[in-house]
């Protein structure tokens, strides 16, 4: 590239906000965070296979207070990623283009995913 | 590789891997209440080791070509953004590898 002084897409910190943009940006940002999950998921089976010990590590953190909260932010990213990849899968064959329909299916994304979250967790710590 | 086929390939590993990845993760919580000698038994079993290992490979090819997307999108100097799809090329092969090496042969 030779001109540097090219724009710098996308510029997130010029356009106005719209639930269209948050949610794009929210999409990248917790696709990145689910891929720290997944290395997280990594570093955990690689510790304790090699360990007994190190399970007991992983029960203490994931129980103390910061572990839940680390988990439970865990939980609503894969949720939000999931919900609002099917979004753009629907996108993809050509549906919810309209503004309307788009600002909808955003908030019914937003909101879905904390629904989501909470069924998630409640359902796996077997509380319901 | 093309960016129709990049794009159609990111589509169908996202399919795949969302259920894998939902799947996991609660399998992952439940386990956060249980002893070692149950986490061993859930990677005993033939169908979860086989379903964690396609969740590694499809988890990190999903990531690799989205960071690619990402780096093209914020990283403006080629030589930097080079060495990030490098990088990410080869952590996309290694912890895949190495979670295949591990369910297989250690665990």
């Amino acid at each position: 590239m030779t001109d540097n002084q090219n724009p710098i897409s996308p510029h997130l910190q010029i356009y106005r906000w719209h639930i269209s943009s948050l949610l794009s940006i929210t999409h990248r940002i917790t696709g990145v965070v689910n891929l720290l999950a997944l290395i997280l998921m990594f570093v955990w089976i690689l510790t304790f296979s090699f360990n007994e010990n190190n399970y007991e590590l992983f029960l203490l953190t994931t129980n103390s207070f910061f572990g839940k909260f680390i988990l439970i932010g865990f939980t609503w990213s894969m949720s939000f990623h999931i919900l609002s990849g099917i979004r753009h899968l629907a996108w993809d064959i050509g549906y919810g283009f309209e503004i309307k329909t788009a600002k909808i299916s955003g908030i019914l994304v937003i909101l879905s995913s904390l629904v989501t979250t909470i069924i998630f967790w409640l359902l796996a710590r077997g509380l319901i | 590789m093309k960016e129709t086929r990049k794009w159609i390939l990111h589509r169908v590993s996202a399919t795949i891997l969302a259920p894998l990845f939902a799947w996991f993760y609660f399998s992952l919580i439940s386990l956060s209440e249980k002893n070692y000698q149950e986490a061993i038994n859930f990677f005993e079993n033939p169908l979860f080791k086989t379903l964690t290992i396609a969740l590694f490979f499809v988890g990190f090819f999903h990531a690799k070509i989205s960071l690619n997307e990402i780096f093209d999108d914020y990283i403006h100097d080629k030589k930097i953004k080079d060495v990030a799809n490098i990088l990410s090329l080869i952590l996309s092969i290694v912890v895949p590898v190495i979670i295949f090496i591990l369910l297989v042969y250690k665990i």
